[in-house]
Formats: C-alpha cells, sequence, structure tokens
C-alpha cells in the first residue's frame, strides 16, 4: 500500500482555489472548536435564504442569544457562514465542500500530528487498478494509514463512495496491512443512517463521523454507524 | 394530548419574530407545516424520493419527541424561533436546498424547543375547571 498525489484536471485546479481561499481556512478553525450548536447554526446559514444576522439570532437563541456560551465564536461563525451564503449557488456548493475538508483536516491533525495528513491523495495496492477519485484526506503514518471521504450532506453518500472505501479497506488487507476508512459527514447522524440503511453497498467496516461527533477525529475513536 | 395537527400553511411564509410565548402544542404545529412544505418540495426530486420520505418520517418523529407534552407555554425566545424557523423553511424553493433542509430542520427545532426551555405548564383559569 502507497500514497500518491492524484494528478490535477481542470475542474481540480478551480476547486483548489476555493480550498485556498482563506474564508475556509477560517470558517475550519472557527468549527474545529465550536460546540454542536454552532456547528448546526453554520450548517443551516450556509443552506439558508436568509443572510441577514438578525433573522439568524432568532433562529437560534441558545446559540447567538446574549446568554450563550462562547458568544464571540458563536458570531464570527455566524459572520463567515454568512459569507458563504451570500455566493453564488454553485460557488456556495464548493466553499461548503472545501469546508467540510478542511475542518476535517483540522480535527484529524491534532490527533495525528499536521505533518501526517495529506489532502487529495489516492491509494495504491500492488496489481490493483487505480480509483478514479482521490481520497479528500488522508493519514499516512506507518501503521497508522486512514483513508476520508467528506461530505456536506447525507445525500452524498452513495454507492460509489462505500465501494471505493471498503476496497481500499480490503485490499489493504489483503497485503496484511490495516488501513481505517471512513466517511465525515457534515450532517446530523440520524439523516447519515437513513441515507446509509437504503445503500447495499457494504459500509460494516467504515466509520461514519457526523455533526454529533465530529470531536472523535481529534481524539476519540470513531464507531461505524 | 399533543396538538400536532399542521398550523395554518400562510402562518410559515408570513411568520416573523412573535413576541409573547406560544403553547408548545402550537409552536408544534407550526414546525410540522413547515416541515410539511420542505417535504413536498424535496419530493419534486424523482431520483430521491425514497430518501426524502424517509428523511420525512423521522424528521416528523424527532419533532413530536421534542415536545413531550403541548399543553406547556414555550418561552417567548423559543416562540420566535420556531416561528422564524419556519420562515426560513418557506423561503426555500429549489427541491434539492429543500433536501438538505428536510435533514437540517428538526434539529433545528429541536434545539430551540429542548434548549430553549419551557416557562411554566399552561393553567387553567383560577375558578375554570
Amino acid at each position: 500500500m502507497r500514497f500518491q498525489d492524484a494528478a490535477r484536471d481542470a475542474r481540480a485546479i478551480v476547486y483548489a482555489g476555493v480550498q485556498a481561499d482563506p474564508l475556509v481556512a477560517r470558517l475550519a478553525a472557527l468549527a474545529a472548536d465550536a460546540t454542536y450548536g454552532q456547528r448546526l447554526m453554520a450548517r443551516a446559514v450556509m443552506n439558508g435564504e436568509s443572510t441577514d444576522r438578525a433573522t439568524w439570532g432568532v433562529i437560534f437563541p441558545t446559540v447567538l442569544g446574549p446568554a450563550a456560551p462562547d458568544l464571540e465564536r458563536a458570531e464570527a461563525l455566524l459572520a463567515a457562514s454568512l459569507e458563504v451564503a451570500e455566493r453564488g449557488e454553485q460557488v456556495r456548493s464548493q466553499f461548503r465542500g472545501a469546508f467540510v475538508e478542511a475542518l476535517s483536516q483540522v480535527l484529524v491533525a491534532r490527533r495525528t500530528g499536521a505533518a501526517a495528513v495529506r489532502r487529495e491523495r489516492r491509494v495504491l495496492f500492488d496489481g490493483v487498478a487505480s480509483e478514479i477519485h482521490p481520497y479528500d484526506l488522508t493519514v499516512e503514518t506507518a501503521g497508522r494509514e486512514e483513508a476520508w471521504d467528506c461530505k456536506w450532506g447525507a445525500r452524498g453518500i452513495n454507492a460509489d463512495v462505500l465501494n471505493q472505501l471498503d476496497d481500499a479497506r480490503r485490499h489493504a488487507a489483503g497485503e496484511e496491512r490495516s488501513l481505517r476508512v471512513g466517511l465525515i459527514v457534515f450532517d446530523v447522524r440520524i439523516s447519515c443512517a437513513v441515507r446509509l440503511s437504503q445503500q447495499t453497498a457494504p459500509r460494516q467496516g467504515t466509520a461514519v463521523v457526523t455533526l454529533e461527533t465530529l470531536d472523535a477525529l481529534a481524539g476519540r475513536k470513531a464507531t461505524p454507524t | 394530548m399533543i396538538d400536532d395537527q399542521p398550523g395554518d400553511p400562510e402562518s410559515v411564509h408570513s411568520a416573523a419574530a412573535v413576541p409573547s410565548p406560544a403553547r408548545a402544542g402550537d409552536l408544534l404545529a407550526t414546525a410540522l407545516a413547515a416541515f410539511g412544505l420542505l417535504a413536498e418540495l424535496g419530493e419534486m426530486v424523482e431520483d430521491e424520493w425514497t430518501y426524502v420520505t424517509k428523511l420525512v418520517e423521522v424528521g416528523r418523529a424527532r419533532l413530536r419527541a421534542a415536545v413531550p407534552d403541548g399543553s406547556r407555554l414555550a418561552s417567548p425566545e423559543t416562540t420566535a424561533a420556531i416561528h422564524a424557523l419556519a420562515a426560513e423553511a418557506g423561503r426555500i424553493t429549489d427541491p434539492h436546498r429543500a433536501i438538505d433542509w428536510l435533514s437540517t430542520f428538526p434539529a433545528v427545532a429541536e434545539l430551540a424547543l429542548v434548549g430553549g426551555g419551557v416557562i411554566a405548564p399552561v393553567r387553567p383559569p383560577a375558578g375554570g375547571a
């Protein structure tokens, strides 16, 4: 088993510009230490229609109200989320995807060290054709390798991604190596469970990290859903 | 018994901040009505019909579970939150975004209903039954 940079096509080059946007890093840094309520607020705002602070302040009294904990972070997260919401639909979608990847990188790096975490990498196995799509996030520490795919919503869970992750895990096992594989979904657990229940692709060996369990990436081991 | 019959759909679109407390059951009805509109939109995506149908089923159950006693009085903040959330959901016109909202809406409502607190049970008027 070995890791390799993915070749960049035109789409990847454009997307790299989004990934490098300072707004993505700011959002990720704020969300990394956010509470569940703050993260849920960020998801709602980035998926919402309203782009005024007042509306969201009313919708989230326990997050943005005067007595809310860590109000400074909540306000900053709201401001950054509104910046995403103010973009056009296609750009907004790209920012949301890049945000989930960046947030995942921040959290995983806290557990593994930043140097071990890589983005957009392929995992290659002897005698096996490489997958078309690279993994969003890999951990390449010898003996503790991981491959993750990041999704904005549960709807992004599909047979292709489940098969790719499971194939990688099985191929690693075939080389007597261990590869932890999983999905990181910035969506609520119940929606992921519903989505997974409708998939026939293998998922028993795939960890699923949801909005409620994101902090597991930074320390506690995530369990398969 | 919890009053969870769908509320007036018009109120979903016209809802603004509501200054006074409301019965939790009325808020649940408002939330369910708004959720129903999202469901109608999401069901327009034929490829996702099965997913949407199940998402709606578990979403309604989550909303009802957040209001175990519909007769209790919710705080003004919770009341305003549910009305504003319903109004926000009413602004969604894109079926694909509606599916994303079907996932998010019950969790946001739950946060307001459970985290926002309840002032007190509604009591019968003095001298009443």
